[in-house]
């Protein structure tokens, strides 16, 4: 209990600080700004932000400010989505998929005005459940991770890549685990990181320091991004905006509980590795449609559906950073290219991270939910407008400034070639709908895995018993069994027998 | 918005490098711009940020400070400043790890292509976990003594300078570890809290927060001076092993250089610039801040630090076969 008050009141001199300190509000309201832009237009995406941005600014500016440019920009982003998939029918991100089920439907009803007041009341109160859970699980899992040692941080990586695999993979799950696996492959490339050797380099220097993670997120998310939205011309109509955006209190008094529910399963679902918003505005939408009293009314309508769907996208959020923060591994797409940036200024999230970065992320998630509370509900026609600019034109800058930010860095230019060799291949993956999402967790955690993997070994002399025998780990391998069972047919088969049998 | 902030900034920056033309076109005229090789918020980043701010005020220009990192032991960003005019308008900010970058196939020069200057860096000392059996060095080196390459030590990658203070630690006493090394000084620290090794060999200025944390418990510097950290008083390794000597102390050289080829008068007001920032209070109560000790050398002196640090890491790091390139093909010397 004493913990939590010294939290609170550390999390509360955050709070002032960054309320204090005039430069935070430019980087806030620019970068908040630009993040509903890039979630609004159908094709950029909250990780395409999170990661141009890291490329600008990851090392040109203090950590501090970096951190309000990108989470501002990722909760900006997340919740922009929403406009499109209301007025447009298309998803402005993937988070948003689910929030067109019933958004497009209200809006053609004339109540577009009302869903949009909603979602951004909706979006700002997940935003705060997320960063609650930030602030309080970071905290209980800190106790517990100071005693993580090699052979579960190995799992726990492993685990990652998997569990991303499986949930992002549009078709077959072994799609996500391939993506993943080639991920790990990409790490092997460079400096042994025990025995200082060189693999996979062919003698070329630039391979000795690795696959940097910047040119490969930017070539996994952007580029394939920007082909494909080339090729495929979205041209919806808009529709009018009707209805006044402001929501009364009473109505979101009376949504209250559907809110709390969306937003703890958006949070749950975040703080899963590697497992980003989009799964977790589906989730909570399965869930919202089997639980609400209104469920049946789902995709035709129900303010109930789109409320489930918007505020777990964002309260998802909050969960990502959890594992990020704590253990070094993200918990979302968006929240990779924040671990770039925190890699880029030689800040290692794991369990000696400075408890100040992590209260000055939650107090920045407030002030960055805030700002796209207040923008949303009295700027919304701007961001309106914004939809009717046509892919031709904003795709290529976008690529412009995806060039930019690789290259500035500073890997030089075979970073760019890297990042363009890494973007055609992820484009052809992605035509056979092989998920990006894994192969880049793969890439950032696949460094962890070999390493914690093999200096497991090294310390118990080679036996492979480590990783059964302590508690952590034993509990960890049987999730990674568990999970790669699951996926085998006969399993499955069998699963389904025994609920038959029982129910 | 930007775009206007970036056009004034240019023309301020313009405007003031105009202003100092035209006074003279003696060294140096226009700003000096310093690549740090290793990443931003690191020692040798923050050192250098330090330094260049101080030495800012004995110039008539600005240092800017910037990152150039990757490569083989920050080869990138040698390689970089290698292919910049060696009019001294760009310095290399960079430590005693860039040594190895020759060796391990990154570059293709001696440490001699650099003129260099040592900021300081900060002393080695062996820790154990606060959970830990043994309260001295003497009691762990009995234990490792009695089963020898069983006790796991936490260190830094292959080759870095906390590995060969390891090395010289087990070769003074007489004693074997088994090396586990770690992607840099934290995971290794993080590893020794979590139990995982018996003992972790990182800097001071590393180890500091986590001594005061009670986290871990200092059992001997490895430098010849005992330190006082956080009301415990940590005695020197070589009061209790006699034969260290011959191998410590091996301590950091963080700081920067210029290019060896450049003129006399660059190497001059460098060199007046640095002894001017060394010698003020900043620079002594960063350091003690800091846990760091001050090293001001430049010139001959500072490159003959360098030359030891380079032959005594390069055929380390042969005899464990972690080398691409013969030291003896460069010209490096055996210690």
């Amino acid at each position: 209990m004493d913990m939590l008050v010294t939290q609170l009141a550390g999390f509360w001199d955050a709070l002032l600080a960054l309320v204090a300190d005039p430069l935070t509000y430019i980087y806030l309201i620019s970068s908040v700004f630009l993040g509903i832009i890039f979630g609004a237009l159908p094709g950029l995406t909250a990780t395409l932000a999170v990661t141009i941005l890291t490329g600008f600014f990851g090392n040109k500016i203090p950590l501090d400010y970096a951190l309000i440019a990108l989470l501002g920009a990722y909760v900006g982003a997340i919740y922009g989505g929403s406009y499109p998939s209301i007025l447009l029918n298309i998803p402005g991100t993937a988070a948003s998929a689910a929030t067109a089920m019933d958004g497009y439907p209200l809006a053609r009803a004339g109540r577009g005005g009302e869903a949009l007041g909603l979602t951004t009341t909706a979006s700002f109160i997940g935003t705060l459940i997320g960063t609650l859970a930030l602030l309080v699980f970071v905290w209980l899992l800190l106790l517990i991770s100071k005693n993580i040692a090699s052979p579960e941080k190995a799992l726990l990586a492993l685990f990652g890549i998997l569990l991303s695999g499986t949930l992002m993979s549009e078709d077959l799950v072994i799609k996500g685990w391939i993506a993943g696996l080639i991920g790990l492959a990409m790490a092997m490339v460079g400096l042994d990181p025990l025995l200082s050797e060189p693999r996979y380099t062919f003698g070329w220097s630039y391979l000795l320091s690795g696959f940097q993670v910047v040119p490969v997120l930017m070539g996994a998310f952007a580029v394939p991004q920007i082909i494909d939205g080339l090729r495929h011309m979205e041209v919806g109509e808009v529709l009018k905006l009707q209805g006044r955006i402001l929501p009364n209190l009473g109505t979101i008094r009376r949504y209250l509980p559907t809110i709390t529910r969306s937003g703890v399963i958006g949070t749950g679902v975040g703080a899963l590795p590697g497992v980003g918003e989009d799964v977790a505005g589906w989730v909570s939408y399965g869930v919202g449609k089997s639980v609400s009293p209104d469920g049946a009314q789902f995709g035709k309508g129900s303010l109930d559906g789109l409320l489930s769907s918007e505020t777990a996208n964002n309260a998802c959020i909050g969960g990502a950073l959890i594992p990020l923060l704590v253990l070094g591994i993200p918990g979302s797409p968006p929240a990779a290219a924040l671990m770039g940036a925190f890699k880029i200024n030689n800040v290692i999230p794991g369990p000696t991270i400075d408890p100040a970065i992590i209260l000055r992320v939650a107090a920045i998630m407030v002030l960055a939910s805030l700002t796209m509370f207040i923008l949303g509900l009295f700027t919304a026609r701007v961001f309106i407008r914004i939809l009717r600019i046509p892919q031709t034109v904003f795709l290529p800058v976008v690529m412009v400034l995806t060039t930019i930010g690789s290259f500035s860095v500073g890997g030089g230019i075979n970073d760019l070639y890297l990042m363009l060799g890494v973007g055609f291949v992820a484009y052809l993956m992605n035509l056979m709908k092989y998920p990006m999402a894994p192969l880049v967790i793969g890439v950032i955690l696949g460094g962890l895995f070999d390493e914690t993997f093999r200096r497991s070994l090294l310390i118990s002399n080679g036996d492979l018993l480590v990783f059964a025998t302590r508690p952590g780990a034993a509990i960890l391998l049987s999730l990674n069994v568990a999970l790669i069972l699951s996926q085998f047919p006969f399993i499955q088969r069998g699963f389904a027998r025994l609920k038959g049998k029982f129910t | 918005m930007k775009f206007k902030f970036g056009k004034l900034a240019a023309i301020a920056i313009l405007a003031s490098g105009l202003g100092s033309a035209v006074s003279a076109q003696e060294y140096p005229y226009r700003d000096i711009t310093t690549a740090v090789v290793w990443g931003a918020g690191g020692g040798t980043d923050s050192i250098n940020r330090m330094i260049m701010a101080e030495m800012e005020k004995h110039l008539p220009v600005s240092i800017n400070v910037i990152n150039q990192t990757g490569g083989v032991a920050g080869s990138n960003g040698m390689v970089y400043v290698q292919n910049q005019p060696d009019d001294g308008y760009t310095l290399v900010g960079l430590s005693e790890s860039n040594v190895t970058a020759a060796v391990q196939g990154g570059w293709d020069q001696k440490f001699s292509f650099w003129y260099p200057f040592i900021v300081g860096g900060s002393p080695d000392l062996i820790s154990v976990p606060a959970s830990s059996p043994y309260q001295t060095l003497q009691e762990l080196v009995d234990a490792a003594r009695a089963a020898p390459g069983t006790i796991p030590a936490a260190a830094s990658g292959a080759g870095s300078i906390h590995h060969l203070n390891l090395l010289a630690i087990q070769n003074g006493a007489d004693a074997e570890f088994l090396f586990v090394p770690y992607k840099g000084s934290a995971p290794g620290q993080e590893a020794a809290i979590a139990g995982e090794v018996a003992l972790v060999v990182t800097s001071l200025a590393e180890q500091a927060p986590l001594i005061e944390g009670g986290q871990l418990r200092p059992l001997a510097m490895l430098t010849p001076e005992s330190a006082e950290i956080a009301g415990i008083s940590v005695p020197s390794a070589f009061d209790i092993y006699d034969g260290l000597d011959a191998y410590l102390p091996l301590k950091q050289a963080i700081g920067f250089a210029v290019h060896a080829s450049a003129p006399d008068e660059v190497k001059a007001a460098l060199t007046e610039a640095f002894d001017k920032a060394m010698a003020s209070d900043t620079v002594a109560e960063w350091a003690a801040a800091n846990n760091y000790d001050i090293g001001g050398q430049s010139g001959a002196e500072a490159s003959a630090l360098f030359a030891n640090l380079e032959s005594t890491f390069a055929y380390t790091l042969q005899e464990l076969g972690a080398t691409t390139v013969d030291p003896m093909s460069l010209g490096i010397e055996k210690p």
